[in-house]
């Protein structure tokens, strides 16, 4: 334990902070951009984070809980589909049709919680096939065709509203407070607690009289629940859904992964946090919008964005290999090899 | 005397069964053939003789043959335990992209640039998690988005022709003319495509590969118990290292043949291929937890997952039904390997 304290202690601070100096990065690389520094753009910023927000929450307490859940991307897609589908083409009110995405994010969350928890199928090869029933059935609903609000903007305008002072729409407020919603569910309560445990380890877990099944479904529930919640809101702020949404350019899918590793998740549970997720995400925006102005490549984003995760990944990688080499080694040993040689690592 | 008894009498209760019936291992292995012969049946009730013609049995084998040759690379990543290789629409795309793009230096250069760059993503694939024990599923997605990034800045998010790229010169346009007609290359009076003879070629080579080869033995202990292999000595980075870099072969070898048959290298050439792929492993017997599974029932699933689109399509089912179809079927045989798995008291 002890050497492996001292190899990762100047680490730490990065890796804990890692979303914070990604953003404060990105706010630099800002000043040599034109119009970075605006209003306006700070509040397209914000709006377009807000749906890869919805689905990095959801992807976050899946990876916090030591699952993967892939199908986030469509299961968001399904409830833009939804809520005009339940509103534009079958007249229902928008409360209705917000409640029937919600549901149907629900219920697709819960089949994937069956699956895991119950069958016991690795979560990313589960999921991976949620996917295609998810596009079949959201195709075969509307046909494979573009549903739009059809001159209802009623709810569409209310919510680009921009406060007074601050940058933030409606839109944005609403994202937020599903943030803050889902940080203090997963610091303050019971639920968030076993969240963790189970991802960290689920022997203790269980020794510790958490019933894993129930919390996982529930979690895949949440999940299915807060991408719907985002994709239906993202649908209602567009005025249009499609179902290839995030099929042209980057999937919305590879945003929340990055923003989850860079946000410091850890890939094996136990570890991570919806707020940094959101700091990540607004970051990664952030840097497209930079780019934009910069570079003006729409290529080069998915190329940064890459190139960022992959980075992540095999820094998060060799730190992992580096620890797993010290373990098991003698302390004093160690120490004699670290004042001979003058290295760090052996 | 009175616990010696008990415990003769427990002995004796115990009627478990210990050794395996040679049947079941026929029905475990060629399990995956009578599911063929099944479809076989079904087609031949649904289109009467046409199923079984030069025509139809052409066209089933060669939609099957670029999943397959994937297939045959893909077995070897499975039965390492690695789950699946997510880069494999990219090494398709890029090696098919990269080839189109050295045409004009002649039709060898073409075909080795576009192998060695899909070689090239197995050999980084596995480094990092051979060598480094990246997770695989993240890692494989992690560098699907760069080689899509890197593709899509290298060549603007343009598609490129290869009689466009071949440009004037006459020996470029016979090399792009040379190119185009590999996936129209037929045998047999036409009824058999080279691609077929490849995935055929590639599966015997996998076949000796997995159970004739040192590499194949060492494969199966790293795939079933990492830690064991370590122990007892196999270089178990190096074995991954190759399993990966066979993987990507293979997928380049798919690129390729894909750009010749679209006549079209473009970034969406391998889409869904890392599923569907996966599902015809899957379908097989090849075990996720690793180290299970035989060359020949991958070939079966090959087939099956071929049939089962043919049929499909013979039916009329509409694309987006079929999206649903492909979903549940990988979903059902995901839940049956995982199931045989747990019975085994593994995973």
């Amino acid at each position: 334990m002890e050497t492996t304290k001292k190899v990762k202690l100047n680490a730490g601070f990065i890796n804990d902070y890692r979303a914070y100096i990604f953003l404060a990065a990105v706010l630099v690389a800002g000043l040599f951009a034109n119009n970075f520094y605006t209003v306006f753009n700070f509040t397209s910023i914000f709006n377009s984070s807000a749906l890869y927000t919805f689905i990095g929450i959801g992807f976050t307490l899946c990876m916090i809980a030591g699952h993967m859940d892939l199908s986030v991307g469509y299961m968001a897609t399904l409830g833009a589909i939804m809520v005009l589908g339940m509103h534009t083409l079958s007249g229902l009110p928008w409360a209705v049709s917000f409640i029937i995405a919600i549901g149907v994010g629900a219920l697709f969350g819960l089949f994937n919680g069956v699956l895991v928890a119950k069958a016991k199928i690795h979560s990313f090869i589960a999921t991976l096939g949620t996917q295609f029933v998810i596009k079949g059935i959201m195709n075969i609903y509307c046909n494979g065709a573009e549903i739009s609000v059809k001159g209802d903007y009623g709810l569409t305008d209310a919510m680009a509203v921009t406060v007074p002072v601050l940058p933030f729409s409606v839109y944005f407020l609403i994202t937020l407070a599903t943030v803050v919603i889902f940080a203090v569910v997963l610091s303050k309560t019971r639920f968030g607690r076993n969240v963790y445990i189970l991802g960290g380890n689920l022997e203790t877990a269980w020794l510790a009289g958490i019933k894993s099944d129930k919390n996982t479904i529930v979690i895949f529930m949440l999940s299915g629940i807060v991408c719907g919640f985002g994709g239906a809101l993202y649908a209602v702020y567009t005025g249009t859904a499609t179902p290839t949404l995030g099929e042209k350019g980057i999937a919305p899918l590879m945003v929340a992964l990055t923003a989850t590793i860079i946000g410091g998740t850890d890939i094996n549970g136990g570890k991570g946090s919806v707020v940094n997720t959101f700091i990540s995400i607004l970051a990664i925006v952030a840097m497209f919008s930079v780019m934009t102005t910069i570079v003006g490549k729409f290529e080069m984003q998915i190329l940064f964005i890459g190139i960022a995760l992959a980075f992540c990944v095999i820094y998060e990688t060799l730190s992992k290999y580096n620890k797993q080499k010290t373990i098991g080694l003698r302390p004093n040993l160690y120490n004699e090899y670290k004042k001979e040689t003058g290295r760090q690592r052996i | 005397m009175t616990n010696k008894a008990a415990d003769a009498a427990a002995v004796k209760k115990d009627v478990r069964r210990t050794d395996i019936s040679k049947r079941s291992i026929i029905v475990n292995k060629l399990g995956i053939y009578i599911v063929v012969a099944i479809l076989l049946v079904v087609g031949l009730i649904i289109k009467q003789g046409d199923y079984v013609s030069i025509d139809n049995l052409r066209s089933i084998l060669s939609a099957v043959a670029l999943t397959g040759i994937c297939c045959a690379g893909l077995a070897f990543v499975v039965y390492s335990a690695n789950f699946n290789d997510m880069s494999l629409p990219m090494t398709i795309a890029l090696s098919g992209m990269m080839a189109v793009q050295l045409i004009p230096f002649g039709i060898v250069v073409s075909v080795l640039g576009g192998l060695a760059a899909g070689t090239l993503v197995g050999v980084v694939n596995g480094v990092l998690i051979g060598k480094f024990r990246a997770n695989p599923i993240i890692w494989t997605l992690a560098f699907n988005l760069v080689l899509s990034g890197i593709v899509r800045v290298a060549w603007g998010g343009s598609q490129i022709y290869p009689d466009v790229v071949a440009g004037d010169s006459p020996a470029a346009l016979a090399a792009a003319e040379q190119f185009t007609s590999f996936a129209r290359t037929y045998f047999l009076n036409g009824s058999l495509p080279l691609m077929v003879v490849v995935m055929i070629v590639l599966f015997v080579v996998a076949y000796i590969l997995l159970t004739r080869t040192k590499f194949g033995n060492q494969l199966k202990i790293v795939g079933s118990n990492y830690e064991v292999a370590k122990l007892s000595g196999i270089n178990t980075s190096k074995t991954i290292i190759l399993a990966y870099v066979f993987c990507s072969f293979c997928a380049a070898v798919t690129g390729i043949f894909y750009a010749s048959q679209t006549k079209i290298g473009a970034y969406s050439n391998g889409e869904g291929y890392d599923f569907s792929c996966l599902t015809a492993v899957l379908l097989g017997g090849m075990m996720l937890s690793g180290g299970k599974g035989t060359i020949v029932g991958v070939f079966g699933g090959v087939l099956v997952v071929g049939m089962l689109n043919n049929i499909m399509t013979l039916i009329g089912i509409p694309t987006f039904q079929q999206y649903l179809v492909t979903g549940l079927v990988f979903l059902f045989v995901v839940w049956l390997n995982t199931n045989s798995e747990r019975k085994l008291g593994r995973a």
